[in-house]
C-alpha cells in the first residue's frame, strides 16, 4: 500500500469510526426519551454481547467446533461464581489453550 | 482528593480490559509490522482507530492485496455496532460537558462499554470522569501493546486465537453476569441464532450489528406481548 493509499484509507475509516461512536450519544444526550426508546436501549447490552460471543465462537469455514464452546462453558461457570473479568479472561485463555491440544 | 479517587476507581475497573488488550495488542502490532507500519505509526493508528477487529482486518486485507475501497468498506462495517453502544450510553452522559462527552464517546470499545455500563448501573459514584478514564487507560494499553508488537515484529510467534479468547471470555462474563429475565433470554437467543445464520450465509462483518438488532427487535416484541398479556388478565 502506498503512503497516499494509506492516508486515504486512514482518514476515511477514522471519520466513519468517530461518527459511529459520537453521533448517537451526542444526538440523544440530555433528551427526554420515550419509554419505548429507553426499553430498546436497555436491550442493547445483552443483544450486543450475545452477538459478539456467537461471532467469536462460530467460524463459517469450520462450523461450530467443540473446543471454544467448552472453554466458553467453563467461563460461564467462573463468571457466575466470581463475576470477575480477570478470572474469566485467564481461565478462558488457559482452557482454550489446553483444549486446542486435544485432537 | 476526588481526582485521585476517580483514577484509582477507574484503574481497578479498567485493569482486566487493559490486561486483555496487552495480550491481543501485541499480535495485532506484529501484523501491523507485516504491512509495513513502524511502532510510532502503530501507536497512532491504534490510539485513533482503537478497534481490534478493524485493525486485524486492515492488516489481513492489506496483506491479501484487497483494493483500498473494499478495505475502507469492510473496516467501516465492522465499526457500525458502535452506533448501538453510543446510543445506549447516552442517558448516563446527560449532564456531562460536551467536550468530555465527545472524548468519552470517541474512546468506547466493546469491552469498556460493558465495564462502564455495569458501573453506571450499580455504582452511584460512577460518573463520566471515571468512565472516560477507563476508556483512556484501556486505549493507552492497547496503543502501547500495538507499538510493542510492531517493534518486535514477526520475530514473536504468538498464537493469536488463544490470545483473542481473552476477549471472548470477557464478553461471556459481561453477558452472564447480568440479571436475566425472560425477555433477556429471548434477546440473547435471537441474537445468537441470527449471527450464526448470517455468518453461515456469508454476511461477514455486518453479522454482529444485524444480529444484535434482530435480538433487540425480538425483545421489544416479547415485552409488548408480556404487557398485553398482563393487561388482558386484569
Amino acid at each position: 500500500m502506498s503512503d497516499t493509499d494509506f492516508l486515504v484509507f486512514y482518514l476515511c475509516v477514522l471519520a466513519t469510526i468517530l461518527a459511529c461512536r459520537c453521533v448517537p450519544l451526542l444526538a440523544l444526550k440530555g433528551r427526554e426519551l420515550s419509554p419505548r426508546v429507553s426499553e430498546a436501549l436497555s436491550l442493547i447490552p445483552p443483544a450486543a454481547f450475545a452477538a459478539l460471543v456467537a461471532n467469536d465462537l462460530f467460524d463459517p469455514t469450520v462450523g461450530l467446533s467443540w473446543q471454544p464452546i467448552a472453554a466458553a462453558a467453563l467461563v460461564v461457570v467462573v463468571a457466575r461464581r466470581t463475576s470477575s473479568l480477570i478470572w474469566c479472561a485467564l481461565v478462558g485463555m488457559g482452557a482454550y489453550a489446553l483444549l486446542a491440544l486435544v485432537p | 482528593m476526588p481526582m485521585r479517587a476517580d483514577l484509582s476507581a477507574a484503574l481497578r475497573a479498567a485493569l482486566p480490559v487493559m490486561l486483555g488488550y496487552v495480550t491481543i495488542g501485541i499480535p495485532c502490532g506484529v501484523m501491523a509490522a507485516e504491512v509495513g507500519l513502524g511502532p510510532a505509526a502503530a501507536f497512532l493508528l491504534s490510539s485513533t482507530f482503537y478497534s481490534g477487529a478493524g485493525q486485524f482486518m486492515m492488516a489481513s486485507l492489506a496483506l491479501a492485496g484487497t483494493p483500498i475501497a473494499s478495505m475502507i468498506a469492510s473496516v467501516a462495517l465492522v465499526s457500525t455496532r458502535q452506533l448501538l453502544y453510543s446510543a445506549a450510553l447516552s442517558p448516563y452522559l446527560a449532564s456531562a460537558p460536551r467536550p468530555l462527552a465527545t472524548l468519552f464517546a470517541a474512546t468506547v470499545t466493546d469491552e469498556s462499554f460493558g465495564v462502564n455500563l455495569d458501573r453506571f448501573a450499580a455504582d452511584e459514584a460512577w460518573g463520566p470522569e471515571r468512565a472516560t478514564a477507563v476508556n483512556l487507560m484501556s486505549m493507552l494499553s492497547w496503543a502501547f501493546a500495538n507499538a510493542l508488537g510492531a517493534a518486535v515484529g514477526p520475530a514473536l510467534a504468538i498464537p493469536t486465537t488463544v490470545m483473542s479468547f481473552a476477549m471472548t471470555s470477557i464478553f461471556v462474563c459481561l453477558l452472564v453476569s447480568r440479571s436475566w429475565t425472560f425477555v433477556t433470554a429471548v434477546v440473547v437467543s435471537v441474537s445468537v441464532a441470527s449471527v450464526l445464520l448470517l455468518k453461515a450465509l456469508g454476511a461477514g462483518s455486518v453479522s454482529v450489528l444485524v444480529g444484535a438488532l434482530a435480538g433487540i427487535a425480538a425483545g421489544l416484541a416479547c415485552g409488548s406481548f408480556e404487557r398485553e398479556g398482563r393487561g388482558s388478565r386484569r
